[in-house]
């Protein structure tokens, strides 16, 4: 009688026991898909023609999308450059923010076709902290000329002139081989994304999601 | 013996092949060098006569270049440049007109390209002789989401005037 009834007492702290387990996991998985949901990237899936965006899928080594995984993961080369109104400004003024280094030339089509989208993106994305940075990488075209076609665009985040070495610092020894190209640098200075081409509009925006999101603490090998 | 050497062989063969393709993995990849083609050709003309002499160029497939006269000022065009050559006198060159492109994600924007086969004309007066003409193709290259830093393509017009 005695042993009937410690076996039921056991039985019942048993049940008690996975009954507390089961409400103890039930809680943990809905703290997790609530962080989860807080750090959502949308995820774009590769169209033929459009910008890489750091698939697994094996770009064409004789396109721009194979160029477009030089620098992921690196920390993004400093840079000190002057704007159109011959303003300095340094990469480095933006710490601690995500940036949107984007080349582009006055003689790229596709350059000038993203260049209202990121405008677009600077205004919606400002709260969160994310500055774009307009690199014009034109030889021959004088300041006017890109005065005129960064006005014709609408953009009136910062455009700024290079002096070469930026785009050796980011395209490699002969510079860029490619415009557009857009480097999503994060809040710790590190690309984070890189594409090459022009890319669809929700792209761009999942990148700039993704840069806003990130904040991994510096990989190893940056530049 | 054999067997062991065999296997040894096989062995050695795969590592190879193994460090070959770990090499290619952090191998930049290929760029092409040019995205239009000259092509070459010995031609002839009557000497002390106004002829013509016919440059062929192709653009590589997937591209397409700038003609002479593309519809905006910021636009780079196709242009040659010719050296000066002793018993040549050449007149304005003679370019193609182009085709209208649009790129797909601005129908609105029409560009004048070439792409594929053009060819472009040098009328010359030339002594009698075997003449070379050197000279330039500059020119500024897209596809369909890119464009890619102006770029110049060495060339040689190779000639006899009889």
């Amino acid at each position: 009688m005695k042993r009937s009834g410690l076996v039921l007492s056991v039985m019942v702290v048993g049940v008690a026991l996975l009954l507390w387990a089961g409400w103890h996991n039930l809680r943990e998985r809905k703290l997790a898909m609530r962080q989860a949901q807080e750090n959502h990237v949308v995820l774009v899936p590769e169209k033929s023609g459009a910008a890489t965006s750091g698939s697994a899928m094996q770009p064409d080594p004789q396109s721009p999308e194979a160029e477009a995984t030089q620098m992921r993961g690196k920390v993004a080369p400093a840079f000190t450059l002057v704007t159109l109104d011959g303003k300095k400004v340094s990469l480095s003024d933006f710490k601690g923010r995500p940036v949107l280094v984007n080349f582009w030339a006055t003689w790229c089509g596709p350059c000038k076709v993203e260049m209202p989208w990121f405008e677009e993106f600077q205004k919606q994305y400002a709260s969160q902290g994310l500055e774009i940075l307009g690199l014009a990488d034109d030889v021959d075209a004088g300041k006017d000329a890109i005065a005129k076609v960064a006005q014709k665009t609408g953009v009136t985040y910062p455009i700024l002139l290079t002096d070469g070495k930026v785009q050796k610092a980011y395209g490699g020894p002969d510079g860029m081989d490619y415009l557009p190209m857009s480097f999503y640098v994060d809040k710790n200075g590190v690309v984070v994304e890189e594409t090459a081409g022009l890319g669809s509009k929700d792209e761009i925006e999942a990148h700039i999601k993704k840069v806003i999101a990130s904040g991994a603490a510096p990989s190893a090998g940056g530049q | 013996m054999r067997l062991r050497l065999g296997v040894a062989g096989l062995l050695a063969f795969a590592a190879v092949g193994y460090a070959q393709q770990v090499g290619n993995l952090d191998a930049p990849p290929a760029k092409p060098k040019s995205y239009v083609v000259y092509a070459a050709e010995q031609q002839s003309v009557s000497a002390g006569k106004r002829s013509v002499l016919e440059l062929h160029f192709r653009v590589v497939d997937g591209f397409h270049v700038n003609s002479h006269t593309p519809k905006s000022e910021l636009l780079i065009p196709t242009r040659i440049e010719l050296q000066p050559a002793a018993g040549v006198k050449a007149d304005a060159i003679e370019y193609p007109a182009g085709t209208s492109y649009s790129f797909s994600f601005d129908p609105t924007e029409k560009l004048d390209v070439y792409s594929g086969d053009f060819t472009v004309k040098l009328p010359v007066v030339a002594e009698a002789g075997t003449h070379t003409v050197d000279g330039t193709l500059r020119y500024q290259a897209c596809d369909h989401a890119a464009c890619y830093p102006p770029k110049s393509l060495p060339l040689q017009v190779i000639f006899t005037a009889k």
